[in-house]
């Protein structure tokens, strides 16, 4: 058996799932007040050049491919997919204030390292 | 296959988060925390410390490994001692796996800093060993020290006697860099100077200013580990006997305390 763990593994809070989600749902959509409503003043242009490299109605589906925290912050990437699209990266963090998790940055992993061939 | 390996095409799977120093430090402003690596006060400390560890033994095993494909020309016995390192790290890396699992962590449970792999952007095996093997594996002591006088504390064999086992792999490897330093630069003091510069600036960018300090000087704080209170060091700490074993000097040591960051090859 060997030695046991002497700590739980933190598990991330069930409501950082349900923003990423709402965040990338919009950003599949095209829905700008959502992601603008998930986005504060000084990370919005960032975010924004994310959406508008996302055409619409283009994909229709998305998936967590990383995740790592900071303390309570998570760094999560995601790829969009969709038929005859080529798969969509891009990397934000999230982070909660007063109950409310909001992208703290963003990064479009698009002609950048993010895989082995890379 | 491509010699020197810039730091933005370090290859990792795609599932892991790498991230430059900066957006890690971005993260950690924002929640109230220190800019620098998760301090001994804080809840995570243990396994952000322990996952921290365990990316840089990766990228040490990467290093060395890559040190010996980028100088083909390097003198023989200087390729053995860079494989056995690379054997070496890849062990570290296995410990520090098992030791996170210990403390209920996994590797990519936090990301994965690109700083230690910028340290090895130098195009002289002799600048590669002072800054890998001398300035690297030098921190690599101190943050051990410390972390054995903690599960000391903390009565945990498992931990105490898994990093006493990798630090004891360490001293060695300074020992091999301040080594190889001068041998590889005999009779051209040009090249010996360029070489120390190199450590040198790897010495200031992790002596967090003026921020290492002797065992007996650090200030304490009380923290919870798991079911035990204990009191451990405020910051970061010097390893002197570790560094002595590795072939500091005494002069060496102070100035680095005093964050000059200037630690000459014996």
């Amino acid at each position: 058996m060997g030695p046991q763990p002497i700590a739980p593994i933190v598990e991330p809070p069930p409501e950082m799932f349900a923003a990423a989600d709402r965040l990338l749902n919009a950003l599949i959509r095209g829905d700008r007040t959502t992601i603008e409503a998930m986005t504060p003043a000084h990370v919005r242009d960032e975010m924004m050049q994310i959406a508008n490299a996302i055409p619409a109605n283009k994909y229709d589906r998305f998936e967590l491919i990383g995740r790592a925290r900071v303390s309570k912050h998570y760094f999560l990437k995601a790829m969009l997919t969709g038929t005859g699209a080529e798969p969509f990266k891009f990397q934000f963090r999230l982070g909660e204030t007063d109950g409310k998790w909001t992208v703290r940055e963003a990064l479009n992993l698009t002609g950048r390292r993010s895989a082995w061939s890379r | 296959m491509q010699r020197m390996i810039p730091v933005d095409k370090l290859a990792r799977p795609e599932d892991h988060i790498l991230l430059p120093a900066n957006r890690t430090r971005n993260a950690r402003s924002e929640q109230g925390l220190s800019p620098g690596n998760a301090m001994p006060y804080e809840d995570d400390f243990l396994k952000s410390r322990m996952h921290g560890i365990c990316g840089g033994e990766f990228q040490a095993m990467e290093a060395a490994g890559r040190t010996l494909y980028d100088f083909p020309d390097a003198p023989w016995e200087f390729q053995l001692d860079m494989a056995r390192q690379v054997w070496d790290e890849s062990r570290h890396a296995e410990i520090y796996m098992k030791l996170l699992e210990y403390v209920g962590s996994y590797y990519g449970e936090f990301p994965e800093g690109e700083v230690l792999w910028s340290c090895t952007q130098a195009e002289d095996p002799a600048a590669r060993v002072a800054g890998i093997n001398r300035g690297l594996e030098g921190l690599a002591c101190d943050v051990f020290e410390q972390l054995i006088r903690i599960a000391q504390k903390m009565g945990d064999k498992i931990i105490e006697r898994s990093v006493d086992y990798v630090l004891a792999d360490e001293i060695t490897h300074v020992r091999m860099g301040s080594q190889w330093m001068r041998k590889l630069t005999e009779g051209d003091p040009e090249r010996f100077k360029r070489a120390q510069e190199f450590q040198d600036r790897i010495d200031e960018l992790f002596n967090f200013g003026p921020g290492r300090k002797h065992v007996e000087d650090v200030d304490h704080v009380k923290q919870r580990i798991n079911d035990k209170e204990i009191e451990i060091d405020s910051g970061i700490t010097i390893a002197r006997e570790a560094r002595l074993l590795a072939g500091f000097t005494e002069e060496e040591i102070d100035r680095l305390v005093k964050g000059f960051g200037k630690s000459a090859a014996y």
